[in-house]
């Protein structure tokens, strides 16, 4: 089926099956930010944003993606750079791998969160698995970007 | 999880009608199984066009549309102002907010698992469940029969009560799912949902008659409920465990609702 997918803005047709995922189809287009980690729904390294709520795509029917606005990081652009700022600062990207939907899912919960605790960002990041397990790092570094102490 | 055909009905008529003209079709919910099923089904049938996703409110209930997510649940401010939070509490440490911002409530009752808490905590809920062709269903009684699957569960309708409820749980890790879950409300009588047994939640036949005068006959009334339950194995505990624990988890949500 063809679709016509509405990512970072920009439009996109492309033919699809009809059960593909939207990370499969995200990585064929070329957005190489949205990463392949457990592909079962836990790790969330495929998050992206849709429609501003982090999603995880490996388990998002891309045919239910037209008509929505899917965000990448390659999306946020400028918006993201304080975010990574705040987490090499504190010398938490290591590996790099959960980096982006790090990064994705951070914006969105500034967004949401009103009055943000560390405990708020903590279960605001639950889904974010790291492989390096720098959690510690991040979490410093984000809190920074939240202005909580 | 394949299908070969994806189709999105103009309305829940033609949704019923492919559903019950093709026995090897399925309706989607959040499709949090795409990668985790091998089943393979012919067509997949999205509601999510036909405005299944709210949460209305009036005097005497609360609907909640079928497509909702599990985390528009968790967050929104009418339903945290009902039933102590029960609903939020159940559901805030599955996995993580991208998972539950993608999971449906309809998703979540429909397919009737184990690891379901939020079926754990709608059982003590006076709660009823709306089929586009079977009408209205009582929740445990849809829980307890496996008798209908070819239909659309439309939307979920609880009834506002005033009382007390808590939601206990044991879980080895923030993310993962539970080794027992415990639900108790004391609205009209006292009701106590236990679940992940690892089988689906069940609601207790004997606490209805509980008379708890004081708080030493709470850890009594806890051993009497956790008795009338099965437990079984699974990777996270074995039944003897489960045995073990149910107890305490019954005892401490019902310290919490009779305090």
């Amino acid at each position: 089926m063809i679709l016509k997918l509405n990512i970072n803005n920009k439009f996109y047709n492309t033919n699809i099956e009809s059960d593909e995922s939207l990370l499969v189809v995200l990585r064929h287009l070329g957005f190489k930010s949205v990463k392949k980690g457990c592909d079962t729904g836990t790790c969330g390294v495929c998050s992206v944003l849709i429609d501003g709520k982090p999603r995880l795509s490996c388990q998002f029917l891309a045919a239910r993606a037209q008509g929505h606005k899917i965000t990448t990081v390659e999306g946020l652009g400028k918006k993201a750079d304080a975010i990574i700022d705040a987490i090499v600062n504190e010398g938490a990207d290591q590996c790099g791998y959960c980096g982006p939907s790090l990064v994705l899912t951070t914006y969105a919960m500034k967004k949401e969160l009103k009055d943000p605790t560390v405990n708020k960002i903590k279960h605001y990041l639950a889904g974010n698995l790291c492989r390096c397990s720098g959690y510690e790092g991040q979490l410093r570094g984000i809190k920074k970007y939240m202005g909580v102490k | 999880m394949r299908f070969e055909k994806f189709v999105q009905p103009e309305n829940l008529k033609t949704a019923l009608d492919i559903l019950k003209k093709d026995s090897n079709s399925v309706i989607l919910g959040g499709t949090t199984f795409l990668r985790l099923s091998d089943n393979r089904y012919s067509t997949g049938i999205d509601l999510s066009n036909l405005k299944l996703d709210f949460i209305k409110e009036n005097d005497h209930q609360i609907e909640i549309g079928a497509y909702t997510s599990l985390r528009t649940i968790e967050t929104d401010p009418v339903i945290n102002k009902y039933f102590g939070n029960l609903l939020p509490k159940s559901l805030e440490n599955l996995i993580g907010i991208q998972f539950r911002n993608n999971a449906t409530i309809g998703g979540a009752i429909f397919s009737r698992l184990g690891f379901s808490e939020i079926i754990t905590a709608l059982l003590v809920l006076d709660c009823e469940l709306e089929f586009e062709e079977n009408g209205k269903i009582a929740f445990n009684k849809f829980i307890s029969n496996w008798n209908i699957k070819r239909d659309i569960l439309t939307k979920i309708i609880i009834k506002k009560k005033k009382g007390k409820s808590s939601y206990k749980m044991l879980r080895n890790s923030s993310a993962d799912f539970t080794i027992l879950s415990v639900a108790v409300s004391n609205f009209d009588s006292i009701k106590i949902a236990v679940g992940t047994r690892p089988s689906i939640a069940k609601l207790s036949q004997k606490a209805a008659q509980l008379k708890i005068s004081d708080n030493s006959k709470i850890d009594e009334a806890a051993k009497l409920i956790a008795k009338e339950f099965n437990f079984g194995d699974d990777l996270r505990a074995k039944s003897d465990y489960r045995k073990k624990i149910a107890p305490v988890i019954v005892r401490r949500a019902l310290q919490e609702v009779l305090k």
